[in-house]
């Protein structure tokens, strides 16, 4: 017996169908509707004239940067020298840096502030840094595995070329190294740029009550208004969208132009 | 070949819903009655007890969870009415989420929310009256209306929505007030006898706050009239009661705006706004109070006794927000049929029966309104068990519950002097406590926006601080 490849993509068509586009549906229906099931455009003007939610949009921007920041460098030069086999042991390396993805986030969460309150004493005067220590504690492994894919797929000896040619490190790193990974590049911040602007449950417990979207959007279907909580989604999902297609875009360039080099 | 496959899972969907129809229909067909019953999480004694924590009382009833309470009603009903019956039993977190829930097509026939939300379900009009039969104390298995304290009753009898009172829909099922659960060696005392205590400089980044909307507005509310409260001639009043309770519903425009700066400063000052990690972070010590319902304040007292941590309980000098779980019956659920209606109010009774009482107490550390008459003394007999004084303990005190127990029964514990701001006083609350309590009414329309709006003014990053 023979399956077509169609019919073998059925199940997870149905998951897709029954748990994405349906609640998305449900999702778009509820952000352009009002209490009483008419069409309206009130609850998108509200978000954009609301300037809590613009402030709560800017301050999941600003942490989803700083975490993307900090992952990059600290990912960048560790799967590269993981991947270049410079130190002994690479692969015993890499499990460390996934073994954490083992275990449920939230666990590893409560280990952490174990350990910062032991550090910093009460954890509640730094509630921003401590958000930021635990978003790049969390999304960290999901940086280093695209960077390492990347990195190792690299052909070494354009680097040599490079420097043969008289490239100093700077322009190498540059000019070299950082176009040929950028795929890499891409995913890697795709992967945690986006969840770090919702993940609320590392604020919950880094004792940070500030809210950012995730938590916002949570709070107006708490008070039952489900249209400005999906509108807010909407947006959201928008802006994700936009993101991804930007670094899609670059990704694409830098490819084509890795393969011209 | 798109449109088919379309057409495909369409079929498909279709399908699991024909199969879902199927399946309720056999159940009826075979006799089996099934009651479909949400509560809230850990709020029912689940059994599995260890031996020897079986409670052993004076008259030697020995109360000990076997099974689980839901289990233990199958039997029950079964052997009292004869007649087969499973109960779909679910949970969730919140009000908000239950109701979210049953918005969203979850079908259930007895939910157990608290009394604003019975009155926001009320104002629906999606709930089934209790019958008449329910009330019937003269017959045996209406255990409800014939042991829950006339005093309790009496209080959820004067809740009323639209012009009826909330007891012709529910049962109540645990009840309790909102105080400071705090370590009386780190905080001054007389501190946290005060809500302003929340926003002390002195215990900046000490103190642990509600994740709650209506709970922080309470205690805003509070802070914004702690000195009226306070004053002789608003107590001497003779309608104080009613008074009390019209200054702490208020949500007119000003007064959220003024709650709002309250709820700020006292964001600032907090040490977290949590929803479970107050207990926690209280019994380690890494906070020094933290405001909590009764029923988890006696859980984070029992769990910091065990680490050789005294904690203490208080119930703010200003007032305090008297609330309720009932049991309610859903109209879409039950259907208009009378043996599924019947069935829920036996749950709803068999809950109430007065052993079930204080398993459920033992479990989840809350209260119960079951009181017991002069005949079924056990919930009387389960406080003496549990907080009474030792024979031979000198600094007693004797604790008048009379207003709970009646006049008649049992109603006075002997208590180590100790107890008195500790879990007898949490649990059971001294008639004067009451007495400065109000129920938090459900808040309508324009109110509700307002005080959600409030929240999130509270927890949002202010854009103007940057062009400040």
């Amino acid at each position: 017996m023979s399956f077509t490849r169609k019919q073998l993509g059925l199940p997870y068509a149905l998951f897709l169908l029954v748990f994405v586009v349906l609640p998305l549906l449900v999702v778009l229906y509820y952000a352009f509707t009002n209490g009483s099931g008419h069409f309206t455009l009130e609850n998108f003007a509200q978000f954009f004239t609301n300037s809590k939610a613009l402030g709560t949009l800017l301050y999941s921007f600003v942490i989803a940067i700083i975490t993307t920041g900090i992952c990059l460098l600290i990912a960048y030069p560790t799967a590269y020298f993981l991947a270049k086999g410079r130190i002994p042991h690479g692969a015993a390396w890499l499990l460390i840096i996934v073994l954490p993805m083992w275990i449920n986030f939230t666990l590893r969460l409560t280990a952490m502030k174990e350990i910062l309150s032991f550090i910093e004493g009460n954890l509640a005067f730094h509630p921003f840094l401590n958000t930021i220590i635990g978003m790049t504690y969390d999304f960290l492994p999901f940086m280093v595995l695209p960077l390492y894919n990347a990195l190792e797929k690299m052909d070494h000896q354009l680097i040599d070329a490079a420097r043969d040619l008289g490239a100093s490190d700077a322009v190498v790193i540059w000019r070299v190294m950082i176009p040929l990974s950028m795929p890499g590049i891409v995913s890697g911040v795709t992967m945690v740029f986006l969840p770090a602007m919702t993940n609320y449950v590392v604020l919950d417990m880094m004792y940070n009550s500030t809210y950012i979207m995730g938590s916002l959007i949570g709070s107006y279907f708490s008070a039952y208004n489900w249209h400005a909580g999906s509108m807010i989604s909407t947006v959201l999902l928008l802006l994700i969208g936009l993101l991804t297609w930007i670094s899609k875009k670059t990704g694409a360039d830098s490819e084509e132009g890795g393969s011209i080099l | 070949m798109r449109k088919r496959l379309f057409a495909l899972l369409l079929a498909a969907c279709a399908l699991t819903t024909l199969v879902g129809c199927g399946q309720t229909k056999e159940r009826a067909a075979s006799g089996e009655l099934v009651l479909r019953v949400a509560n809230c999480e850990e709020y029912i004694d689940l059994g599995d007890w260890d031996e020897d924590e079986a409670i052993e009382l004076e008259d030697g009833t020995v109360i000990f969870g076997e099974n689980s309470l839901v289990d233990d009603f199958e039997t029950w009903y079964e052997e009292t009415y004869g007649q087969k019956i499973r109960v779909e039993y679910s949970t969730y977190g919140t009000n908000e989420e239950l109701y979210n829930q049953m918005s969203l097509g979850d079908v259930f026939d007895v939910v157990c929310p608290s009394e604003y939300m019975i009155m926001k379900l009320m104002k629906e009009g999606r709930l089934v009256p209790l019958s008449d039969e329910f009330f019937n104390e003269d017959t045996e298995e209406n255990y409800y209306s014939r042991y829950a304290s006339d005093y309790i009753k009496g209080v959820f009898t004067d809740l009323n929505m639209g012009g009826e009172t909330i007891s012709k829909y529910a049962g109540c099922y645990m009840w309790g007030t909102l105080g400071i659960v705090y370590n009386p060696e780190l905080v001054e005392e007389g501190d946290a006898d005060h809500y302003a205590f929340l926003k002390n400089p002195t215990y900046s980044k000490r103190v642990t706050m509600k994740d709650s909307i209506r709970d922080s507005y309470f205690a805003g509310l509070a802070i914004r009239n702690e000195s009226d409260l306070q004053t002789p001639e608003f107590i001497a009043q003779e309608d104080y009661r009613e008074e009390l309770s019209e200054r702490m519903n208020d949500t007119s425009v000003e007064t959220v705006q003024e709650v709002e700066d309250i709820l700020s400063d006292m964001r600032t000052n907090a040490y977290s706004l949590e929803t479970d990690s107050g207990k926690a972070d209280l019994v380690t010590g890494k906070v020094v109070a933290s405001l909590q319902w009764s029923g988890d304040a006696v859980y984070t007292m029992d769990q910091a006794e065990e680490d050789g941590v005294e904690l203490a309980y208080s119930v703010p000098e200003e007032c305090t927000n008297l609330w309720f779980d009932g049991w309610v019956m859903m109209k879409n659920g039950i259907a208009q049929d009378a043996r599924k209606q019947q069935a829920a109010e036996a749950f709803i009774n068999f809950l109430s029966r007065p052993d079930n009482a204080v398993r459920n107490m033992y479990y989840i550390g809350y209260t119960s309104p079951i009181a017991g008459d002069a005949d079924n003394n056990l919930v009387y007999q389960y406080l003496d068990y549990n907080y009474g004084a030792e024979e031979d303990e000198e600094d007693v005190v004797d604790y008048d519950l009379s207003y709970f127990f009646g006049e008649d029964a049992d109603n006075t514990i002997t208590a180590p002097a100790s107890q008195m701001n500790r879990q007898l006083f949490t649990q059971y609350p001294p008639e004067d406590v009451l007495h400065r309590s109000v129920v938090m009414r459900y808040f309508e329309g324009d109110a509700n926006d307002r005080i959600a709006q409030m929240w999130t003014n509270i927890r949002c990053f202010d854009l103007q601080k940057l062009f400040q």
